[in-house]
């Protein structure tokens, strides 16, 4: 049933496969991949004003759909996240005897007790009172004077006691170190298939890209399935160093059986990427390095990975964001006693628990310093974007 | 085999579509609901849904989505699937009807002892209790002579008997998930030993000698266990008896049923139950009470919320009880009680009784910074004073956000 | 590529290839086998499926116990089966499958994708057991069932508890998503490639920011405003102002908008390596802008917006956060309904009914990759990728 792979004779793309050729150009891929490919329009726009308002115009028309979709719904609740969390706005309470009839299973037993219960206005509705509190909810968030203690005794215990620290090592940790795992083992995947003989290739694609495409909770699930409790990897692997595991009671088995998982499920996505690369590097150029007596190692080191460049960016981009804002790990393998990560805090936050109660500013400090530290940590391929598109 | 199953499944959508006569009425309004999605729920709303026109949302999320869904004018449900725990903020923020009319016109059925009145009026109607409760493998303590445990240090005598004999894997098991299940573990035992959560100020005040007893019998505890307790939640604690894994567990009644289920259980008949054990000498059973029921949206027509409660009390009826008798301890009439049921009633019943589960608003704070702050004293990163102390400062922050504290 | 156009310096060693393929060995192993074991527990009862013996959840003793099994017959049917459906599809099916045009084309493997997993499935279930049925009795030892295997779970899922409504809902959700993802990326994207303007850039950075934000944090705004949005919206809109909540529309458009940033950089670099010059000679031919986009660039720009769609289709399909708050009961995906079995009051029962919903809901995922992967490898090729 899989169709068979010929990566460079699609009928579909041909025509463009050609301008691909010829924007990479015979020699020195690398820079040429690297440059964008030049702006006619660009250059010939501001030689007169009217030209450049009309062009201004029809780039609206093409651009505007997109922008208002993302306005609406991505940058209205972010202002409404970075207001919120600067204010706390909570019910007016005041306190009342209450008796409350519950039922026992013969017979009921009541209770009068002073309860805390919200105000209601003359419509029925929660009165509530709002108050700007400028970064108070950030210093909660943060630890307040635990997080200046430990930081200033250096007791890094102490510090990682606390939930946002506790959360921030791990998501760091844990986005660092699955980057350079997803990188590395996405292009040995893709350079061995490449390598493999034309008739594998289709189902050998095709079970590659299955962890990628799994929805990720189910992926999460079966992987846990087998280590879990008596998962049948941990028995055996017990009968194995014929020992007792209990891979759910280490906090650092389970931080190893989440990164495991994410570069299980990335790795497809580094590695379809990359195989499609590889089939620009130019041959010539492969060619030419091995006439030089360039060694395989060295065609990887120097041509190959050169040519790959952009992707690499691509890819490290994307993970991330992606790793930075883990979240189904911790619901997947029930991490929360051991690991949590930054997008998890958020969302504790933001559950509401039995009684209804929802820390909302909280929340919303913790999303924005989630916020900050992705665009700290997306600083170094931003910049190189930036200087491209200078350079461009 | 598979077409026998799929007649089978034929002609029960069809009884679904001809046996509005197990309904007394035929419903015209459109009534939807929004519940927890448990077997007992199941029940109740596949009654509901023989009298037409009633669409049934079970639902994981429902938690959240309540509490907003019930203050929306219109309301988006007319019917609502509470528990002593959920039902606060509905309370709270007034959005359910009193429904001391619609009893008076249509709860003929019911017992006195399911109607909820807060301050003299009818709020809730209560179809089930819950609590957690001593199940144990009868076939283990009789092979070795053992008396079923009564307070928690004859479990502590008991576990070493079993794990010296070492019949099972683990003698014991728990609810002890981090979150939301340890916290509930924790509320027991502190009840059982005496604790108060809060001081009359409102301040907290679990960092006690109750508190720290409490996490010392849990940690005691925790060594007959399989060390992954801290992912162990019901389900994780049922399917471990099912697979005679465990000997005794402080579990839901509402999972008894499942013990004996032919298809998931290799334990038929070897489990029985008991009262749950007391943590001190003359104290409560260290356990709380829950209740689950229905609860009717303020913000409709009056006309839908007769019909929503006249349709809850289809579901509520006592045919209902005899197809589900075994999913839940009953307070509706009809309910046989089974020999899984004994442990329940008799926790329900004992002298002094265990307390309601006390739901308010700080509660609910309090919850959530047991269940979050806890498993480190489980992972011996805190000790257990320093664990309470940091429960009271999430609690007293959380608190100070919600505008409970000054 | 075959050997003979490899120039004799690049050829490997034999030890390099054993090693290349003994790694891809490795990985293949890693990446199937979690996957094939859960669609393996699928198959039996709670007992079985959850066992810690491996060889328990292979062969199933307690399926078999309970009456639920195969045979060697069944399996040679089933062979024999899988061998023929594979070959209809490959000389029959594959053929009919070409046409003119791109559109054209996905349409009709769609049909015929359909159509063939309908009869499929009408093959295994129903045929099949009628089939089997005769020849295992005449066949006395070989007839007898020696794997434990049920398929009631499955039944339970579809029909029971009427999974296909979920499907429907999924398939509505997803379709929406990939149609105005699609429509909306393609001309921003386009327009963003050929304009080099400031603003342009500034866009695309900002979008990229916005990939960065925490959905929790999107979603939990989303929801009050969706279940109050017929009071919001009534001074605007008056009586016919909509509850957003539940609404399959309004959760298309929040999946739409989030996905945006990155299509709208996909499809951009893939715009980028169209030439230019293609729609500067159409707009010197006096086309305007848009006439150009539509005779020029939509006829070549197929293999990027495949590309980009299967990962629109792919967040849509597979999200759980934000169909699970936004949607009730009544327009419930699939994801949350299976979500749904895991809660805290679930038995073992439900959770392998999860299973088998799960393996259910990544079937479809299958078909697409098969039927699309050459355009995925061709259409990253192409350049949809360049950051």
């Amino acid at each position: 049933m899989v169709p068979e792979f010929r990566a460079n004779s699609g009928e579909t793309f041909s025509a463009l496969h050609s301008y691909a050729r010829f924007l990479t150009g015979p020699t020195d891929i690398g820079v040429k991949l690297r440059d964008s490919p030049g702006f006619p329009m660009q250059r010939s726009r501001n030689t007169s004003g009217t030209e450049a308002s009309v062009k201004f115009k029809t780039f609206a028309m093409f651009v505007g759909p997109s922008v208002f979709l993302m306005l609406l719904f991505i940058a209205f609740p972010l202002v409404t996240v970075l207001v919120n969390s600067f204010q706390v706005t909570q019910p007016i309470f005041t306190t009342q005897e209450v008796e409350t009839c519950t039922p026992g299973f013969l017979q009921q037993t009541c209770v009068t007790e002073v309860k805390t219960i919200p105000v209601l206005d003359d419509d029925g509705n929660t009165v509530t009172r709002t108050e700007w509190v400028g970064f108070r909810s950030y210093a909660n968030v943060l630890g307040g004077e635990r997080a200046i203690a430990a930081l200033s005794g250096l007791d890094f215990g102490a510090l990682l006691q606390i939930d946002f620290w506790k959360a921030l090592r791990f998501t760091l940790t844990f986005t660092l170190i699955t980057l350079p795992l997803v990188l590395i083992v996405g292009l040995a995947i893709a350079v061995v298939v490449n390598n493999a003989s034309r008739a594998v290739k289709g189902p050998v694609i095709f079970v590659s890209l299955l962890p990628f495409i799994i929805t990720p909770v189910i992926g999460a699930l079966s992987i846990r399935w087998l280590f879990y409790g008596d998962g049948i990897v941990t028995v055996w692997l017990e009968a194995l160093w014929n020992t007792d595991l209990s891979v759910a009671a280490n906090g650092w088995a389970i931080e190893f059986l989440m990164m495991f998982y994410r570069v299980w499920h990335v790795a497809p996505f580094a590695f379809v990427i990359f195989y499609a690369g590889l089939q620009t590097v130019n041959q010539d150029t492969l060619e030419s390095a091995v006439i030089d007596g360039a060694s395989r190692w060295e065609r990887l080191r120097y041509v190959v990975i050169p040519h790959l460049m952009p992707l690499i960016v691509f890819i490290t981009l994307i993970h991330l964001m992606d790793a930075y804002r883990a979240f189904e790990e911790v619901i997947g393998f029930s991490s929360e006693s051991h690991r949590i990560t930054l997008q998890y805090l958020t969302y504790d936050y933001l559950t509401p628990d039995d009684a209804g109660n929802r820390a909302v500013s909280s929340a919303s400090a913790s999303a924005m310093l989630t916020m900050i530290g992705v665009v700290i940590l997306l600083a170094a391929p931003l910049r190189r974007t930036w200087r491209d598109h200078r350079g461009g | 085999m598979l077409m026998k199953k799929l007649a089978l499944a034929g002609a029960v959508a069809m009884l679904g579509t001809t046996s509005a006569m197990a309904c007394a009425f035929q419903n015209e309004v459109e009534v939807k609901s929004l519940s927890a999605g448990f077997e007992a729920w199941k029940a109740v709303t596949d009654a509901m849904s023989e009298c037409g026109n009633v669409s049934a949302e079970l639902d994981q999320e429902f938690r959240t989505k309540q509490p907003a869904a019930f203050a929306a004018n219109p309301s988006l449900y007319a019917l609502g699937g509470v528990s002593n725990g959920t039902v606060t903020p509905l309370l709270n923020e007034g959005t359910i009807r009193p429904l001391d009319d619609l009893v008076e016109a249509y709860g003929q059925n019911l017992s006195p002892n399911q109607l909820i009145r807060i301050d003299g009026q009818i709020m809730a109607i209560a179809m089930m209790v819950n609590t957690q409760h001593m199940m144990y493998r009868t076939d283990i303590f009789e092979e070795l002579g053992l008396e079923v445990p009564t307070t928690y240090d004859e479990v502590l005598t008991a576990a070493a008997a079993i794990q010296e004999a070492g019949v099972v894997e683990y003698p014991l098991g728990a609810t002890m998930k981090s979150g939301w299940n340890l916290a509930q573990d924790f509320n027991n035992m502190f009840v059982g030993f005496g604790g108060d959560f809060y001081n009359d100020d409102s301040t907290p005040a679990v960092n006690s000698e109750a508190g720290v007893k409490a996490l010392e019998m849990m940690k005691a505890l925790t060594e007959y266990m399989d060390p992954e307790y801290l992912v162990s939640d019901s389900t994780y604690v049922q399917q471990q008896f099912q697979q005679g894994k465990i000997a005794m567990a402080n579990l839901w009644a509402s999972r008894g049923g499942a013990m004996n289920d032919e298809a998931e259980s290799s334990v038929v008949g070897k489990v029985g139950s008991a009262a749950a054990p007391l943590a001190m000498a003359g104290g409560v059973p260290a356990t709380t009470l829950w209740w689950d029921g229905i609860v009717v949206a303020k913000n409709i027509d009056d006309a839908t919320a007769e019909a929503a409660f006249r349709v809850a009390m289809e579901g509520l009826d006592s045919e209902m009880v005899q197809g589900a008798n075994d999913t839940a301890i009953w307070l509706v009439e009809g309910y046989q009680p089974s020999d899984m049921a004994q442990g329940a009633i008799a926790t329900a019943t004992a002298q002094p009784a265990p307390p309601s589960y006390p739901s308010t608003s700080q509660m609910g704070l309090m919850h959530t910074a047991l269940g979050n702050e806890l498993p480190s004293f489980f992972t011996g990163d805190r000790t257990a004073t320093e664990a309470l102390a940091a429960v009271e400062e999430a609690y007293s922050s959380a608190a100070k956000e919600a505008g409970l504290l000054q | 590529m075959s050997d003979a156009s490899i120039p004799r310096a690049m050829r490997q060693p034999f030890s390099l290839k054993l090693a290349s393929n003994a790694f891809l060995l490795v990985w293949l192993l890693l990446a199937a086998f979690p996957l094939v074991w859960v669609l393996l527990m699928s198959f039996k009862s709670p007992v079985d499926a959850f066992s810690s013996n491996a060889w328990e959840v292979i062969s199933g003793p307690r399926t078999l116990a309970d009456g639920a099994g195969i045979s060697i017959v069944d399996i040679v049917l089933f062979v024999v089966f899988a061998w023929g459906a594979i070959k209809a599809a490959t000389v029959w099916l594959m053929p009919m499958a070409t046409a003119e045009g791109t559109l054209q084309k996905i349409f009709n493997w769609a049909v015929i994708a359909l159509g063939f997993g309908v009869l499929a499935v009408i093959g295994l279930f129903f045929l099949l057991p009628v089939v089997a049925a005769p020849i295992e009795g005449l066949l006395g030892p070989l007839g007898q069932p020696i794997f434990g295997l049920t398929t009631q779970h499955y039944a339970a899922v579809w029909v029971e508890n009427a999974f296909y409504e979920n499907f429907r809902n999924s398939m509505v959700v997803t379709i929406g998503v990939v149609t105005v993802s699609l429509t909306v990326g393609t001309l921003a994207g386009y327009g963003l490639a050929r304009s080099g303007s400031t603003f342009a850039f500034w866009i695309l950075i900002i979008a990229l920011i916005f990939r960065a934000l925490p959905h929790s944090v999107l979603v939990a705004g989303y929801l009050p405003v969706f279940i109050n949005s017929a009071e919001l919206l009534s001074p605007i809109l008056g009586e016919n102002a909509p509850t957003l909540y539940g609404q399959p529309l309004a959760v298309i458009a929040v999946l739409v908008s989030i996905n945006q940033p990155f299509t709208i950089w996909m499809l951009r670099s893939f715009f980028q390596n169209i030439p230019v010059d293609l729609d500067e000679s159409a707009r010197v031919d006096g086309c305007t802008h848009f006439q150009a986009f539509r005779w020029v660039i939509m006829p070549v720009m197929w293999p990027g917006v495949i590309t980009t769609g299967l990962f629109s289709f792919l967040l849509a399909y597979n999200d759980f956060l934000v169909t699970s708050l936004l949607l009730d009961a009544s327009n419930q995906t699939m994801v949350p309904a299976i979500a749904g079995y895991f809660n805290r009051e679930t038995t073992t029962t439900d959770q392998v009914e999860a299973v088998a919903a799960a393996v259910s809901i990544t079937a479809p995922l299958f078909l697409l990759v098969m039927i699309f992967q050459r355009q995925i490898v061709s259409g990253l090729t192409a350049g949809a990728v360049k950051g």
